[in-house]
């Protein structure tokens, strides 16, 4: 069958899973595709240019980052609705097949396949960190997975790594084409250990550099993101803002204006549209409940609640906690235990979701004063007119981002 | 003489929240004012002699390695048992105090030889909720567990529970973790002594003698959830 047909066929049950309720649409867009034609994504990335962009952290906001960047001087295809896995990816290249470019978002463990499949002009690589250990595996095991994608990468693909990440850096630095992004660290949750020797890793100036004995250690930067300015190898210099808020925000949009400058696109250009962005995929997006407006926060994982705690602290004063423990959320919560939850201190705290007693447990151990909810009404009718924070775990917070973009 | 909880090497042995189970004693004897002191033993700081209750958590392959040869340098964790201090130790912090541990590329580690058990690398993962009859007298035991460890007794040992759901030490004897005169280890994250309130009073009783029982409907609420979420 001529793949166009199939497309059709794709689109047509995407409608059909649209219609009837059933979810977005795009996975099984993407199912169908690569059912009639296991070799679709290849033959969909042929004759374009394909941005990959993985990690554990900030991968659906820096896509959508990208994708607004290279659209100030081309089409983009891209998946935007953070579906990253093998049918997302393919749905997303299915999307709008005129785009000389694809900016695509993939899974960590997807990597290896979409190199291959996409033989992409650029796979940018964010950080590695702990994420729902019950479903996929050990940073390290991770890490080991891209070093070997990357031992064997298609030839001209270029790297742009993250030089804070040591996992990053073990992965990509064996390639010989790749270029090191800095915005500033401070230590890292998972990298007690060399990944190269296993001894002790030694961490410098605050956790903003790393070293081994064995030589391993933090590369020189060749784009160094720094008080709201980036630095490029050639002297380059640019202004970096954010309309996002946030510390990982900001460092995603300087991120996104390398890659801009790395596939020849005016990175001024694309930093002035970058700072426009305000919210991607629900993130930060307003939802009235009751009388109650709440912004929305997604937290997945030690690393982004902590972010999340800290860009919500300067947010309301009242905030409602979502956590639940279904698959997609992971369905351990011992990560409750990795974060500190100091930031709430002070403010009018509430805990639901189907895991709020785990939250509260970990609350009454901090000494934070809170109450438990049955969900978000009866949050919305404790805090009244106004506007209140909601963090959230995953499946909440999909399942209430999809009222925001109804709204 | 103060109660001292040293908690050693939260950035090796601390993947899966294990800080809980330092933080959730401390609570609990500061809510009774017991006095205590929590002393963190990071790497490369000396591992404190005269501890009462040293904690080991769980960690991945290489973290669990370094941190048996950090433990294992002067015979620190063997001069603790000898002058009588107790250890509760969770899934790699369990594994290394006994004989010998996998690790990856088929390697075998040598243990610290406290425990008498030794650890095989298994296949699957035992990944999931994990619930135990206990051997002692408090209530049914809850707790996540995550390994691919099979781990056997060498010698007649009692185990922490009999296994309801779950896999425990190993698939094929539905026993979870060993209790010895001073050392408590399991294979139950989550963390154990948040969702086990009746453990970690049992587990301090053990050092601090009888205690007043304690008014945290909270750990109880939790516990309860969980048992009847896995029933
Ligand atoms: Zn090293």
């Amino acid at each position: 069958m001529k793949l166009r047909i199939i497309i059709l066929l794709g689109n047509f049950a995407g409608w059909f899973s649209r219609a009837s309720k059933q979810g977005s649409g795009v996975m099984v867009t993407g199912r169908v595709i690569l059912k009639f034609d296991s070799r679709a994504a290849a033959k969909l990335s042929e004759h374009r240019r394909v941005v990959l962009i993985s990690g554990t952290n900030g991968k659906t906001t820096t896509t959508s980052l990208v994708r607004v960047a290279l659209e100030t001087a081309t089409e983009v295809a891209s998946n935007t609705t953070g579906a990253n896995l093998f049918a997302g990816v393919t749905a997303a290249l299915s999307s709008n097949l005129r785009a000389p470019v694809a900016a695509l978002e993939v899974d960590e463990m997807v990597v290896p396949w979409a190199l291959a499949q996409t033989k992409p002009d650029l796979l940018v690589l964010l950080n590695l960190g702990r994420d729902q250990l019950d479903r996929l595996s050990e940073v390290r095991v991770v890490a080991q997975k891209w070093k070997f994608a990357i031992q064997a990468i298609p030839a001209g693909c270029r790297v742009l790594a993250d030089a804070d990440d040591p996992f990053v850096v073990w992965a990509a630095r064996d390639c010989p084409n790749v270029t090191w992004f800095s915005a500033g660290s401070l230590g890292h949750l998972d990298a007690s250990t060399c990944p190269v020797c296993g001894d002790i890793l030694i961490w410098k100036d605050q956790g903003s550099s790393f070293l081994c004995t064995c030589g391993f250690g933090k590369p020189s930067a060749d784009w160094v993101l720094s008080a709201g300015e980036l630095h490029g190898p050639l002297g380059q210099r640019v202004a970096i803002s954010s309309a996002i808020p946030g510390v990982a925000a900001h460092s995603n949009a300087g991120r996104a204006v390398v890659v801009a400058a790395m596939m020849g696109v005016n990175p001024e250009v694309a930093a002035r549209a970058v700072a426009k962005i305000s919210s991607v995929d629900g993130r930060f997006g307003k939802l009235r409940i009751g009388k109650t407006i709440f912004r929305l926060l997604l937290s997945k994982n030690p690393a982004s609640w902590r972010e999340t705690l800290a860009t919500s602290s300067a947010g309301p004063k009242q905030v409602l906690l979502v956590v639940n423990a279904l698959t997609q959320d992971g369905r351990d919560t011992s990560w409750l235990w990795d974060v500190d939850f100091g930031p709430l201190s002070g403010r009018h705290v509430l805990v639901t979701g189907d895991r709020r007693l785990d939250v509260s447990a970990r609350l009454v151990v901090e000494g934070i004063d809170h109450q438990v909810v049955k969900d978000e009404a009866e949050a919305a009718k404790s805090f009244g007119s106004g506007e209140a924070d909601l963090i959230a775990s995953y499946t909440a917070f999909h399942r209430l981002a999809k009222s925001v973009k109804k709204s | 003489m103060t109660f001292t909880i040293v908690h050693l090497l939260p950035e090796l042995l601390g993947t899966y929240g294990d800080r809980g189970n330092v933080d959730v004693l401390s609570w609990r004897l500061k809510q009774r004012k017991i006095q205590h002191e929590v002393v963190v033993v990071h790497v490369g700081e000396d591992v404190p002699q005269g501890g009462h209750l040293y904690l080991l958590g769980g960690g991945e392959d290489d973290a669990q390695i370094a941190a048996k040869e950090i433990l294992d340098r002067h015979g620190v964790m063997r001069k603790a048992i000898n002058s009588g201090a107790h250890i509760f130790a969770v899934c790699a912090g369990f594994q290394l105090l006994g004989a010998v541990f996998p690790a990856s590329g088929n390697r075998e580690i040598s243990g610290l030889g406290i425990l008498p058990v030794e650890t095989f690398s298994g296949d699957p993962r035992s990944v999931g909720e994990l619930l135990a009859e206990p051997t002692i007298p408090i209530a049914t035991l809850t707790g996540f567990e995550n390994h691919s460890g099979q781990t056997r007794f060498l010698e007649e040992s009692q185990p922490l529970g009999r296994v309801l759901r779950g896999v425990g030490n190993s698939g094929d004897i539905a026993e979870d973790g060993i209790i010895t005169d001073q050392i408590v280890a399991t294979y139950m994250h989550g963390p154990a002594l948040v969702r086990n309130p009746e453990l970690a009073d049992w587990l301090l009783s053990r050092i601090v003698g009888e205690m007043e029982p304690l008014d945290a409907s909270v750990f109880t609420a939790l516990h309860d959830e969980r048992v009847k979420a896995v029933k």
